[in-house]
């Protein structure tokens, strides 16, 4: 809802005095009803992204190229110095996740609102300057103690600028995270030579989220059945208490695997089987064609 | 003022107070794509020689403990797990902890950074909070920022006698803080303002997002504080075996 009010404004700044007033009216329209349809920041289940990258059907394809080809993209929308490119590729890469991958549009919009408050609220500051006296290209201005807050079309470009490097981006990062599972993406980083410690280290932790996430809505759904979150204080010092138990719970476990691990050989090392992929023709003719036209882009700087 | 000016003001007062309660006030991750290229690789590459340390560091205590990697990809879980949930806050909006400061009262400065640093890139892939392209600037101001000054703060609470629950608060609390505030200055570096230059883009950032993060931080430092009074009464032995493993770390 306050998501939604907040679009509005950051989009009417943005296009005040570039479009006519009817248009701009659309847009604020169009803009603040998406965040209120496809809002919602669920907690229910924290991975669920990770649960959408297994079931993608770009899940198959090979994680090192499609980590390679998306980390390009990413470098190529934020060196752009012009908001078309990024734009372009926002709405190919979302149609490949949607289409090729399978995830259900709807979902994929909602998973879009959740950076949305942070550049909503950055996009203001880009848009909004504060300055003593009015300056005579202001597209928007309002008194503001002594001084004026006011919107002049240089912040309008450098906010839509900054707004669609972003977007093309995030669609970078979803491309990826909701098409490749994480253990897959370690066992990259292990290929090019992370420190083998910070791979294994990686790897352990992936593995106890779950457990501690389990652990921990046992120990939230008992709290709660004992009224543990009754009033502002009392949830307080319950989810205190809960995250104290958690931490201890947890190292218990830790010690627990080790005598574990230790009476099955542990020498220091950790090896995990990973499933071998190949590189087929599907994804490198999905992605050829944004790379080419991110590269001529950057090139000719349109 | 006149009429006209007044109903401006009162509107611009309605506006703000609106504002001031989104939805979602999670730690200040910057968003992916958000910063221009030059400032990715200078915020990276001032990450460098801390995440160095942190590296050797750890490899050195594996080497000791074999046991003590579990103990600290337990802790990496745990901060990870415990910056997604939601906590309760003052005005009913979804609020997340950093747990940051926690591991370094807990950890040590050198550890926390390495284990910032996985937890952000997972933050990334699997929350879509912050991003790989600011991955340099997001690690500087949560792994490295913030956490040295949680345990610098702690330190020099611990030699000043403070009472030990106030001492962890405050650190914890400034440390999330000065998380903020590290965060807002990235911004500005990155974005400064046409009229005013850096400081005035600076205070505009601190202005826009102080509404969610300071309340944050204090109910970070409240969360903390209750956190070391569960592990006080609770994991007595576990404590203590951290203890060790921590003096290993630094010797």
């Amino acid at each position: 809802m306050i998501a939604g009010i907040l679009a509005g404004l950051v989009f009417f700044s943005l296009f005040a005095g570039q479009l006519p007033l009817v248009w701009l009216a659309a847009v604020c329209l169009g803009v603040v009803l998406f965040f209120l349809l496809a809002g919602g920041h669920h907690h229910d289940g924290v991975l669920t992204m990770d649960v959408y990258a297994r079931r993608s059907r770009l899940c198959r394809e090979n994680a090192a190229f499609k980590t390679g080809v998306s980390l390009v993209l990413l470098v190529l929308c934020i060196c752009c110095q012009s908001p078309v490119p990024p734009l372009c590729l926002f709405v190919f890469l979302s149609a490949v996740t949607v289409a090729a991958g399978g995830i259900r549009l709807r979902t994929y919009l909602s998973l879009l609102t959740l950076p949305g408050v942070f550049l909503l609220l950055s996009g203001l500051t880009l848009l909004w300057d504060y300055t003593s006296k009015l300056p005579e290209k202001a597209v928007l201005y309002l008194p503001f103690f002594g001084g004026w807050l006011a919107v002049l079309p240089a912040a309008q470009s450098l906010a839509m600028l900054v707004l669609s490097r972003a977007l093309g981006a995030v669609s970078c990062l979803y491309f990826l995270s909701l098409s490749t599972p994480l253990p897959e993406l370690l066992a990259v980083l292990r290929r090019v030579h992370v420190p083998a410690i910070m791979v294994e280290l990686a790897v352990l932790i992936y593995r106890y989220i779950f457990i501690l996430l389990a652990t921990f809505r046992d120990m939230k759904d008992s709290a709660a059945s004992r009224l543990g979150y009754r009033g502002l204080k009392r949830s307080l010092r319950t989810t205190g208490l809960v995250y104290g138990g958690l931490l201890a719970n947890s190292f218990r476990r830790a010690g627990a695997c080790f005598d574990a691990m230790e009476s099955r050989c542990y020498t220091g090392q950790i090896a995990f089987l990973t499933e071998k992929k190949r590189v087929t023709a599907k994804v490198v003719g999905l992605l050829v064609l944004p790379v080419l036209g991110m590269l001529a882009g950057v090139w000719f700087g349109f | 003022m006149t009429t006209m000016e007044k109903k401006i003001m009162s509107f611009s007062v309605a506006a703000s107070l609106v504002l001031c309660v989104p939805q979602t006030a999670s730690a200040m991750h910057i968003m992916e794509g958000y910063l221009p290229p030059a400032f990715c690789i200078a915020w990276g590459a001032v990450c460098i020689p801390f995440l160095a340390a942190g590296v050797i560091a750890i490899r050195r205590l594996v080497q000791q403990h074999r046991k003590s990697i579990l103990l600290l990809a337990m802790a990496g879980a745990f901060i990870f797990v415990i910056s997604s949930l939601k906590i309760p806050s003052v005005t009913g909006s979804c609020s997340h902890m950093t747990g940051t400061g926690l591991g370094a009262i807990l950890f040590g400065v050198s550890t926390t950074s390495v284990l910032g640093v996985i937890v952000l890139v997972f933050q990334a892939l699997l929350l879509a909070h912050g991003g790989l392209t600011t991955l340099g600037a997001n690690t500087f101001s949560m792994a490295i920022a913030g956490p040295l000054l949680a345990w610098g703060l702690y330190q020099a609470g611990k030699k000043l006698k403070l009472p030990k629950l106030l001492n962890v608060f405050l650190a914890a609390m400034l440390g999330d803080l000065l998380t903020y505030c590290v965060t807002s200055i990235q911004l500005a570096m990155a974005y400064p303002s046409a009229e005013g230059g850096f400081w005035a883009s600076a205070v505009e950032f601190l202005a826009v997002f102080a509404p969610t993060q300071l309340p944050l931080a204090v109910i970070e430092g409240i969360l903390t504080m209750l956190v070391m009074i569960g592990l006080e009464t609770y994991a007595k032995t576990e404590l203590h075996e951290l203890r060790s493993v921590k003096r290993g770390l630094f010797r």
